[in-house]
């Protein structure tokens, strides 16, 4: 038995799993992160478009600050947020990005004087101001204000991970690789380490910490086709889940992305409609400006993905060997805008589809893209009922995000979370209570049981293939949980799954015996896993019997703040069960700086909640007020949603900008 | 800021082999394009040696020039291949790892550095007989004596393998040098390196065609004249008095 | 895009588990039906989920953008998610990059060698003197300069270089060409505040610069397309101006 103590393990080592090692190592406490790969290699690197922070030293950033960002933000939710923690996070993104800035990220630099853009297709001339010359520079994103995605040109999240990970070797912390954490170990409400296995030489590990933090990822391979790496399988979500204790919360809020590539599912950037790009079906049809006669191929991200799908449904669709697609044609782009403005898009199609995108259409449909749900944390980042769990970045539900998140607000987050977290996490570090009084017996007895499991499932005879399962379930969710739900198709989803469940428990690992690197087996008990996750958002998304964000409901498309206010928050309370325990957590309005409104697309289907009126005329009469005796914006902030009190005080400082604090 | 005190050897041994090897690519592309002035006439070849032995400027040939010559040469040979070797696989594994990357990959300029060595090797050997003999008889060379030396003395063997060996070991050397220093990279380096390569190739085949063919012609005049009484050649312009 | 005549693949995987003390090294072919797009994780995972689900290789992004799966594909190393099986021949021979460490099949413990590198040369932004106040704005940078950091910025440590040159299978100390574009990359980056002499210090020998002995496979594999030839020549300059101003 190999039993590892340290003070912080940290399960994940993205760039929110990096940013809290080296933040808990900065304040002296140790820290092993466990990775499945080398962490360079995780999912934060294909992040491309940005990183948001309201820097506002572009010309098309101006005037941005910490109360535009919240707003966008709060609006791209759905006011499904927790306004307090958007907060923090808004006022914590520039530092965020300024820290990352000095550790060695390119990020790409306004340059002084006039450049070319396309704006709705059309070339427009912009001028950067003298004084902003050399400060970090950012584009324009869907649902946002300002120009407030940062960036290093084609390869923003590659360079924030190989900084961070630089970072992180600078710091020495210590790193696990190819160590896939399999399980937690915990004890009368309060979480221990993890054991996790070595997928090189199969051997088991007792990982014993102070306090565990489980920074994944997301769980987008629950899905056929996702944009995600093959490994964010959520697995962190499932050992959570497993404890029977911590909590999930909003697994059903799903984004998807219209235009993946098919068959892979890689994602095409959304310029390519933005410059004029057009999507056509099988008969070469532009279908579009039947669904949306106004915004046609440019209306919001979920919706055209729902038009899409809508469409492809009527058997419109181009058959292949892998499903339905259909087509985004360029080529009227002609070959000079695409080669100088889409060059990633044409290299992608050159190396994944072998076609010229100046001459050839791209076969493309909606894809899973984001997990808005995770494990549900307090604004601390721990579990709200496990102690010393911890969960930070796309693995947690934070929740910033509220039901869809901002394109750029994510790779934003996973290091705005990471440097908060590891501040709190060393609070309790430095606090007696942390200390770990678990007996090895318990540890034992938790590996023990992954022990058994794993010899089972290699012991095992006649039973199922956990491929044909996986599958399964990847189209399960796919059609009956995907873009668009409604109550009959989720409820047969919740009926398959949880029958794919049972039959999972009966999972038999065909030929590959070996106890060491054993892909089959790997994919076995993550199957397991994936299915309890599949499981939540599944049950989630058929009780949420409304329209919010990405959730979309075909039987309920309004909003209805009314009745669901409310965050979905799934545990699973037994082994033996076959089906998550849901229940609710209300979102108060009470104390909302932005009270819920319309998020400004379509026609305003909201089923408002008493409780907003009066909340909104609160906020109308502070603000009202405190203007009138002149009071600066935080002063206003702070009357109607005070924050700064939760931040550690080193991140409390008011950022300077052009023209502001300077 | 802390001064550190480093180690230079690796540079200087870098910079002189690269700089020896430049002398001698300079050098050899000279050395054969004056061997290769029979071709024009017997006249032009003894003209070319009588000047490198000094006759144009002392009006008297000093074959001691050609000897300090060789000398010189023989030093930068021997400092060049000695540093260069330690670029050659250490031991018998080593080249065995290399042959199967060699052969795996197929990629041309691994494959042209292997040439290299071998062609470095080859010429560790019949370069210093060659070297040894324009040293101790630096007097031996003419439109005849030369010949003379082709064909009797059987050094027409000893130089065809010579002359394949450091026409392309030089010729691939002096690309590699371009490169390796970015000797004229431009802002593209495919681009630049595909000229180098070009011009490399090209002047492989020119040299190795004009070295050829001036040692057909040696050995044609070898064959022509019989050199056992001594016949030395007698220039039709340029009288001397001693020799 | 046209139906094309679907070919039957014939693909051989250099097959070894060095944790079965039974096994050696060996030729395993696989026929795999192609289809429209198919990339050889595609065609990867097929073998696995339906020919033999022991194979044991490396994709994570599979969107050529994370580095883990380069192997040598017909003997050329290369990333196997972004190569369409529709660019080779019917037999497609795959094994997995030499040098580093064996997992099993086609899968490598790069990571470890990487982590290694960068501990030995210290690939992260040395300023120490500096304190950081992020409140403050941000230093700035030329945009140009930023740009040329990133553009050396994007190796992915697959390791391909590192197949693809002679020099360090012969001398496995060398740096190789991702260690010396990793100096390339901090030498121009003003926010690192090493000096030449400590530069020398890391890449001023045999296991450095000096080492390399421009067989530029390096070059011609790297997927990312860096500069790698340039880059060295440009470190191989400045180490020889370093070594005479000392
Ligand atoms: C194609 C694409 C483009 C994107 N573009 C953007 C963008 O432009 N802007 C933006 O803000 N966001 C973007 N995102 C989202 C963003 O990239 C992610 O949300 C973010 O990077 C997640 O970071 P993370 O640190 O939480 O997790 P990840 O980077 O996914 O890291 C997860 C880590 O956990 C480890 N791990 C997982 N399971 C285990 C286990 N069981 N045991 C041990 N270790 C484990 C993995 O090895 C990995 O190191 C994009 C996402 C995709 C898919
Ligand atoms: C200063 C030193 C040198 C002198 C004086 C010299 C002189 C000569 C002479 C006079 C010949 C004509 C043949 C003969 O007379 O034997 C010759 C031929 C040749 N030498 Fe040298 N040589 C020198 C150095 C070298 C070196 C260093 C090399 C290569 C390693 C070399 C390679 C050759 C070759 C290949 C030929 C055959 C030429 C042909 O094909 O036309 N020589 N050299
Ligand atoms: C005993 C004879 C020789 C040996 C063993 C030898 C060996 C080598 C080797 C192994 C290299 C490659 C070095 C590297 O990869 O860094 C090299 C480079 C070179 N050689 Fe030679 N060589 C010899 C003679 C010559 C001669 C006679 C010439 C010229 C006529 C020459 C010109 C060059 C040049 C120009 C280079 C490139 C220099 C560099 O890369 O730095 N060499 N030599
Ligand atoms: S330099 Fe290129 S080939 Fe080498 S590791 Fe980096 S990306 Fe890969
Ligand atoms: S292949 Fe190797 S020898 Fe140098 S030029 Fe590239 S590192
Ligand atoms: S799997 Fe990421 S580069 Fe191939």
């Amino acid at each position: 038995m190999k039993i590892i103590c340290t003070d912080v393990l940290v399960i994940g080592g993205g760039l929110a799993g990096l940013r809290v090692a080296t933040g808990v190592k900065e304040r002296g406490h140790g820290a092993i992160v466990l990775s499945l790969v080398p962490p360079k290699r995780s999912h934060s690197a294909a992040a491309q478009g940005g990183m948001q922070a309201s820097l506002a030293n572009c010309k098309m950033g101006e005037g941005d600050n910490e109360d535009v960002h919240f707003g966008d933000t709060i609006r791209g939710s759905d006011w499904g947020a927790d306004q307090e923690v958007a907060r923090m996070f808004v006022h914590c993104a520039p530092k965020a990005i300024r820290e990352l800035a000095a550790w060695g990220v390119p990020w790409s630099r306004v340059k002084k004087g006039d450049h070319d853009s396309i704006i709705n297709a059309k070339k427009v001339t912009i001028t950067e101001k003298d004084e902003a010359h050399g400060l970090i520079t950012a584009r324009d994103f869907g649902g946002t204000k300002k120009w407030r995605t940062c960036y290093t040109s084609d390869g923003t999240g590659h360079s924030m991970l190989y900084a961070m990970d630089n970072k992180a070797k600078q710091d020495e912390v210590e790193v696990h690789e190819r160590l896939e954490a399999i399980s937690l170990i915990h004890e009368n409400g309060r979480c221990y380490g993890a054991i996790a296995r070595n997928l090189m030489n199969g051997e088991l590990v007792a990982y014993i910490a102070k306090a565990t933090t489980i920074a994944t990822g997301g769980y987008g391979r629950i899905y056929s086709v996702s944009t995600n790496a093959i490994i964010c399988q959520g697995i962190g979500q499932a050992i959570a889940l497993e404890t029977g204790v911590a909590t999930l919360g909003n697994m059903e809020a799903i984004q998807f992305h219209p235009t993946a590539i098919v068959p892979v599912g890689i994602l095409t950037t959304e310029g390519c409609r933005g410059d004029g790009g057009l999507l056509l079906d099988k008969d070469g049809y532009r279908f579009m400006p039947d669904y949306e006669p106004d915004k046609k191929e440019l209306a919001s991200r979920d919706v055209v993905s729902r038009r899409m799908t809508e469409h492809m449904r009527k058997g419109k669709g181009v058959k292949s060997r892998y499903g339905d697609h259909l087509w985004l044609d360029i080529t009227l782009l002609g070959r000079k805008h695409i080669e100088k403005n889409l060059r990633e898009v044409k290299e992608i199609c050159e190396n994944f589809l072998g076609i010229d995108p100046a001459v050839d259409w791209i076969p493309v449909r909606p894809t899973q893209h984001y997990s808005m749900g995770g494990i549900r944390t307090k604004y601390t980042g721990e579990s709200q009922t496990l102690k010393g769990l911890y969960s930070c970045g796309e693995a947690a539900c934070w929740d910033m995000h509220g039901f869809n998140r901002l394109g750029g607000n994510s790779v934003s987050e996973t290091v705005v979370a990471g440097m908060l977290v590891a501040e709190y996490i060393s609070d309790f570090c430095d606090k007696q209570e942390s200390s770990v009084d678990v007996q090895s017996s318990t540890v034992e007895k938790f590996l023990k049981i992954q022990a058994d499991k794993i010899e089972k499932l290699l012991s095992h005879e006649n039973g199922e293939d956990a491929y044909v399962l996986r599958r399964a379930m990847e189209e399960i969710m796919m059609n009956k949980v995907g873009i668009f739900r409604n109550g009959d198709d989720l409820q047969d989803a919740v009926n398959e799954l949880e029958e794919l469940y049972k039959r999972s428990k009966n999972i038999e690992v065909f030929r590959s015996k070996s106890r060491a690197a054993n892909p089959a087996l790997e994919n076995a008990y993550r199957t397991q896993k994936m299915l309890k996750v599949a499981l939540t958002c599944a049950v989630g998304a058929l009780n949420r019997t409304e329209s919010r964000g990405a959730h979309s409901r075909e039987d309920y498309p309004k909003r209805d703040d009314a009745n669901w206010l409310k965050r979905t928050i799934t545990s699973w309370r037994d082994e033996a069960d076959t089906l998550p325990t849901v229940s609710y957590e209300e979102i108060k309005i009470d104390n909302m700086e932005l009270p819920p409104g319309f998020r400004g697309y379509g026609k305003d289907l909201t089923q408002h909640h008493p409780q907003t009126k009066i909340r909104q005329s609160m906020v109308d009469v502070i603000t009202d007020k405190l203007e009138k005796d002149g009071a600066t914006r935080f002063e206003i902030q702070n009357a109607l949603m005070p924050y700064l009190d939760k931040l550690p005080e080193k991140y409390r400082g008011i950022n300077e900008r052009l023209g502001e604090n300077v | 800021m802390r001064r550190t005190k480093i180690d230079k050897t690796p540079a200087r041994l870098d910079f002189i082999q690269s700089l020896t090897g430049l002398i001698l690519g300079i050098f050899i592309m000279g050395h054969i394009l004056f061997e290769a002035s029979i071709l024009i006439s017997q006249e032009m070849m003894y003209k070319v040696t009588i000047m490198f032995e000094g006759y144009y400027f002392f009006g008297e040939t000093h074959p001691g020039i050609i000897s300090f010559l060789a000398a010189a040469i023989s030093v930068i040979f021997v400092v060049h291949s000695g540093i260069a070797m330690r670029k050659f696989p250490a031991n018998y594994k080593q080249y065995r790892i290399m042959k199967k990357h060699i052969v795996s990959m197929k990629h041309e300029d691994t494959s042209l550095w292997l040439i290299q060595a071998i062609t470095g090797f080859i010429m560790f050997f019949l370069g210093s007989v060659h070297l040894f003999i324009m040293m101790t008889q630096p007097a031996n060379i003419g439109p005849f004596a030369s010949a003379s030396r082709v064909v009797d003395e059987f050094m027409g063997f000893l130089y065809i393998a010579l002359l394949i060996s450091v026409v392309l070991h030089a010729l691939i050397g002096l690309y590699r040098l371009a490169l390796k220093w970015g000797f004229m990279e431009g802002k593209n380096t495919k681009v630049s390196r595909a000229r180098f390569k070009l011009i490399m190739k090209t002047m492989i085949a020119l040299y190795l065609f004009l070295g050829t063919y001036s040692l057909f012609t040696y050995t044609k005049i070898g064959l022509e004249h019989n050199f056992s009484d001594g016949e030395r050649y007698k220039s039709k312009t340029i009288i001397m008095e001693k020799h | 895009m046209s139906e094309k005549k679907n070919r039957i693949l014939k693909i051989s995987i250099l097959r070894f588990d060095p944790h079965d003390p039974e096994d050696f090294p060996h030729m395993e072919t696989f026929e795999v039906k192609e289809a429209d797009g198919m990339t050889l994780f595609v065609a990867l995972n097929e073998i696995r989920e339906h020919h033999d689900n022991s194979l044991k290789f490396d994709f994570v992004c599979r969107a050529g953008i994370c580095g883990s799966c380069s192997m040598l594909v017909n003997g050329k190393p290369t990333l196997a998610c972004r190569t369409l099986t529709s660019k080779l021949g019917e037999n497609i021979s795959l094994a997995p990059l030499p040098l580093f460490e064996l997992i099993g099949d086609l899968s490598i413990y790069t990571g470890k060698w990487m982590r290694g590198l960068n501990e030995r040369l210290e690939t992260w932004i040395h300023n120490k003197e500096e304190e950081l106040d992020i409140d403050k704005l941000e230093q700035r940078m030329e945009p140009e300069l930023a740009d040329k950091i990133y553009e050396v910025d994007r190796c992915v440590e697959c390791g391909c270089c590192v197949a693809g040159c002679g020099t360090i299978q012969m001398r496995p100390d060398f740096a190789g060409a991702v260690g010396l574009n990793k100096i390339a990359r901090y030498h121009i980056d003003p926010r690192d505040k090493r000096t030449d002499e400590e530069y020398y210090e890391l890449i001023g020998d045999e296991d450095g610069v000096f080492g390399c002995m421009t067989l530029l496979g390096c070059e011609d594999v790297c997927p990312k397309d860096l500069p790698l030839q340039s880059k060295i020549a440009y470190l191989r300059r400045m180490m020889i101006k370093t070594s005479m101003n000392n």
